[in-house]
């Protein structure tokens, strides 16, 4: 659903990525773990469409995301934990926006009111973002992830400056995402939620992917006994 | 660019910004406050002050002995407090007692006269330095007495005998309260020497015109209209602009900066959706609330003049409000981009609003100098951004615009429109400024690009925009110059080194770009007849449609004969013909034609064709450059070739050329050099030949494009369904 092949990122002097290759297939959760500054973000920036990769390329479903980045786009829900919603317009009218710039069509109403109700998000769906507390806001961002039905979900640090009861929503969008046989590729710096949550692994130090697997090939690889222990090891700390 | 898309970007941007009070207040606000609270707050000020001063009796000191019949005709004005020897320094009253000083001489009859008058003495009479002006003037400025009446010595005695008694006025003309003070004395003064004259006519017996002579009266010519005119025209221009700005000012820092800060950039980017669909939609919110602001401040103003200035000024028809709503329209377009454009650099609001405010000052202090009464809408002032349209608008207040005038600005302030949103739209393609990383300006300018590509449609407008503003300021500069060397310097100076420069700086492709390719036989014989026949049908089917002002068609001759010099026909030739023909050819259907060319033949032709229309700077020659222009974009997309361009620009113009030189020679077909109009059937022949000439060419050279000699990585053109029957003949 998802390859990277050799992005490589550049700010000045400064390699952001170097040389990073992956894939996500349909119907997984892949986890890219690092800690702050590790690339995570400039990653899934690229993959997005969003940043232009110095090298390499990325596809979604088989498009290249750069040479035809609408049609790629029309394929991807992306999520950030410092997405902000448009603070002067209700979240109704936030689904409504990208539900017409997703070109989701004439179900696009009874779309937002299926996430409504499944969000648990009619109390406060007609009031201006701003109003929102931090968790109401991040189900409104799930909403618009999902709103078009993307068959993969790209989401950068989703659970950041979440309190657990808010956290869960996101993780409980995630396996319902996976079990409707989406791919899903998760940023976390946070190696708890990347036991707990990931089918595989990768983890990425200073720009390129150390290891990447499920739990236990990467414990086994590592020779430590849980994924932080794993993690420093590569980090040569 | 998609139209559905654009419209919903459209529609949320300024749904956001309509809910925005900040904004509101700027482009609604604002402007409603402003107009009456100036127009009341001017005229409250002025009034206050002037009834203070009415109301307060001035004070005035005497130096000198006062006979009763004057000191009861000042008395008769009651608003005079008169105070004897007041301020005098002991000296001085001593020397004027004693007789010791005197009036100061008049120099001349003119001095006297001006003097007599009692109106302007003292502004007029330097009366350089003496105890007595210096005693004057210290009681004066240290407020002890608002004006000093010094009565000479011997004042009484004269005045008794029927003589010229002397008496001076001292005042200050910058208090005003002190100017007051002189009115009030001399009216009293006239009123009593007209008393004393009379009674002294009476005595001798003469008749009563003996000592006026004269009656004269001033009365002011200005119309009410005009004058309403010239007080709006230097105040309104410069209100307008300033405040019709800020409404998009605001807005466009909200939407770039503020939506940065907000963090809601970055899901707008991972959408399916273009930045230019982004930067468009935004563009438009922007604009769109720069109209309301100008609607708002046309409103609020037309309502304030009406209701608050004085009856006898009348107020300005609607006609003048739609024409100046019209005019802003290309200011705002300017404006809306430039603030789009800048504010996108900043993270944050306030960021944005220390960028912009900059951007601001220059936009609006500029237009400042039309409350400069010199200051007038001319050739080079018509070209400068913002200052031309804030003349145009007080120029349509004044009713002192000419058509040619206005074209020339509204096209400049078109030009600067479509140049401020090119820029807009390429910073807006910078990823790193939307994401709030640092940009160079080389980069946002393309500079950086890889080399190989084509120009863009919107560097094709910069382009022209920026040759045409060097034309100009050129032609101006060179304009004591003879005509050979203003035109060869422009040409080669003013065109072709910058379309050289401009391939070179952005390492464009220099063959495809400026269609450099070698043409076959073939379509050089139908360049030329192309090149001798097209003149037939410019003059004679176009220029009918719009006959050009008879004194425009003799600059137009003269520049044809290079000047008022008989020049060789071969100078002719190379400086009218050829000169031109590769110049303008590589300038137009080269760079900026290669511009618009990914949007298809049709359109780079026509497009190129009305810049090459406009560039001819003159409403009147609008219609016959650009049918030409049409002529030469057509056989330079059908050949692929530049030189067959040159080729028919050459011929026709050194064609032209000799004909003005030497009218013999086309004398036998009924034109003759005092004759502006061709015969019809001469009209019809050449049409006819040019007319065929031309199909040829179009429909044998088809196939270049579409065989992608010529761009074939280009989105395709409208033609190439058709294009494969082609064979191609040279």
């Amino acid at each position: 659903m998802l390859t990277a092949d050799g992005l490589t990122k550049r700010f000045g002097a400064v390699a952001a990525v170097e040389d990073v290759s992956f894939a996500v297939e349909a119907g997984e959760i892949v986890g890219l773990l690092g800690p702050n500054g590790a690339g995570k973000t400039t990653t899934l920036r690229m993959l997005a469409g969003i940043l232009t990769p110095d090298a390499g390329r990325a596809t979604i479903g088989g498009l290249d995301v750069h040479a035809e980045p609408l049609e790629a786009k029309r394929r991807l829900g992306f999520l950030s934990g410092d997405t902000q919603l448009y603070q002067r317009l209700t979240p109704r009218e936030v689904l409504r926006y990208f539900g017409e710039l997703y070109g989701v069509g004439h179900t696009l109403e009874a779309r937002i009111e299926a996430l409504v109700r499944e969000l648990d998000m009619a109390e406060f769906a007609g009031r201006p973002c701003s109003t929102l507390s931090a968790g109401q806001k991040q189900r409104a961002n799930i909403a618009r992830a999902f709103l078009h039905e993307p068959p993969l979900l790209i989401l950068d640090e989703p659970t950041t400056a979440l309190d657990v009861i808010s956290g869960q929503f996101i993780v409980q969008a995630i396996r319902r995402a996976r079990d409707a046989g989406r791919a899903v590729l998760f940023s976390t710096h946070i190696m708890g939620e990347a036991e707990y949550l990931c089918d595989r692994i990768l983890l990425i130090h200073r720009g390129r992917i150390v290891d990447g697997g499920t739990l236990p090939e990467i414990l086994a690889r590592s020779g430590r006994g849980n994924l932080t222990d794993a993690f420093l090891h590569y980090a040569g700390a | 660019m998609r139209w559905p898309i654009l419209r919903t970007v459209f529609v949320k941007e300024l749904r956001e910004t309509l809910r925005d009070r900040r904004t509101l207040l700027m482009a609604i606000g604002l402007p409603v406050l402003v107009y009456p609270l100036i127009i009341i707050g001017f005229s409250r000020i002025a009034e206050s002050g002037e009834s203070a001063i009415a109301s307060r009796a001035s004070t005035v000191a005497v130096w000198g002995a006062l006979p009763a019949e004057v000191e009861a005709a000042l008395g008769d004005q009651t608003r005079l407090a008169l105070k004897p020897w007041e301020g005098a320094p002991p000296e001085v009253r001593a020397a004027l007692e004693a007789g010791a000083l005197t009036a100061p001489a008049l120099r001349n009859d003119e001095e006297r006269r001006t003097n007599d008058e009692g109106r302007r003495a003292n502004d007029e009479r330097v009366e350089e330095s003496g105890p007595v002006i210096e005693a004057a003037r210290a009681a004066i400025t240290r407020r002890q007495v608002e004006s000093v009446v010094v009565l000479w010595p011997g004042f009484a005695e004269r005045l008794g005998a029927g003589d010229e008694a002397a008496l001076t006025v001292y005042f200050d003309s910058v208090r005003r309260e002190s100017e007051v003070a002189r009115n009030r004395v001399t009216e009293a003064l006239r009123e009593y020497r007209a008393r004393v004259i009379a009674r002294r006519v009476a005595e001798q017996g003469l008749p009563r015109g003996f000592s006026t002579a004269l009656d004269i009266r001033a009365s002011n010519v200005a119309q009410a209209e005009r004058r309403a005119g010239r007080l709006l025209g230097t105040l309104l221009p410069y209100m307008l602009l300033s405040l019709a700005v800020l409404g998009g000012l605001y807005a466009a820092i909200d939407l770039t900066a503020g939506e940065k800060e907000r963090g809601t950039m970055q899901t707008l980017l991972c959408a399916p959706i273009t930045a230019s669909e982004i930067v468009v939609g935004k563009f438009l919110a922007v604009w769109t609330l720069s109209l309301i602001s100008v609607l708002a401040n046309l409103l609020s103003l037309s309502l304030t003049i009406s209701r608050l200035l004085p009856a006898d000024v009348p107020s300005l028809g609607a006609a003048n409000y739609v024409m100046t709503a019209l005019v802003l329209l290309p200011v705002t377009l300017t404006t809306s981009a430039l603030f789009l454009a800048v504010s996108s650099f900043a993270r944050s609001f306030r960021d944005g609003q220390s960028m912009v405010t900059p951007v601001y000052m220059a936009v609006a202090l500029p237009a400042a100098v039309v409350m400069l009464p010199t200051v007038e809408l001319d050739a080079w002032t018509a070209f400068v951004p913002i200052v031309n349209i804030a003349l145009l608008i007080k120029g349509l207040f004044l009713r002192e615009v000419s058509v040619d005038l206005a074209f020339l600005t509204l096209t400049s302030a078109m030009l600067y429109a479509v140049l401020t949103i090119a820029l807009a739209v390429r910073v807006f393609h910078r990823e790193t400024v939307l994401l709030g990383g640092k940009e160079s300006v080389r980069g946002v300018l393309g500079l950086d690009g890889k080399p190989g590509g084509l120009p863009t449609p919107s560097l094709a407008v910069s382009f022209f925009a920026v040759v045409l503003v060097l034309q100009f300021y050129g032609s101006l500069a060179l304009r004591d110059q003879p005509i050979p060397t203003l035109l060869l310097i422009l040409q080669y100076g003013g065109m072709l080194l910058p379309s050289l420069l401009v391939v070179a700086a952005f390492r464009f492709d220099w063959k495809r770009t400026l269609a450099l390719r070698m043409p076959g036989p073939t379509a050089v014989l139908l360049s030329i007849v192309i090149g001798l026949t097209a003149w037939i049908f410019a003059a004679g089917v176009v220029a009918r449609l719009l006959p050009p002002p008879e004194n425009l068609q003799r600059a137009m001759e003269r520049l044809i004969r290079l000047g008022d010099d008989p020049y060789p026909l071969w100078v002719v030739w190379l400086v009218i013909g050829l000169t031109p023909g590769i110049c303008e050819e590589l300038l137009f259907r080269g760079v900026i034609m290669s511009g618009f060319r990914r949007m298809g033949g049709v359109a780079a032709v026509a497009l190129t064709a009305l810049l090459f229309g406009l560039a001819h700077a003159s409403i009147y020659r609008l219609l016959p450059t650009a049918t030409l222009g049409l002529v030469l974009g057509i056989v330079t997309w059908r050949t692929g070739s530049i030189v067959c361009a040159i080729i028919v620009h050459a011929v026709n113009n050194a064609f032209i050329a000799t004909l003005a030189q030497r009218p013999e020679i086309i004398e036998w077909a009924g034109i003759t050099a005092a004759s502006t109009e061709i015969p019809w059937t001469f009209t019809a022949l050449g049409s006819g030949v040019f007319l065929v000439a031309l199909g040829l060419i179009a429909r044998n050279f088809e196939w270049r494009m579409a065989n992608g000699e010529w761009g074939s990585d280009e989105r395709g053109s409208d033609e190439r369904g058709s294009s494969d029957k082609g064979g191609g003949r040279d």
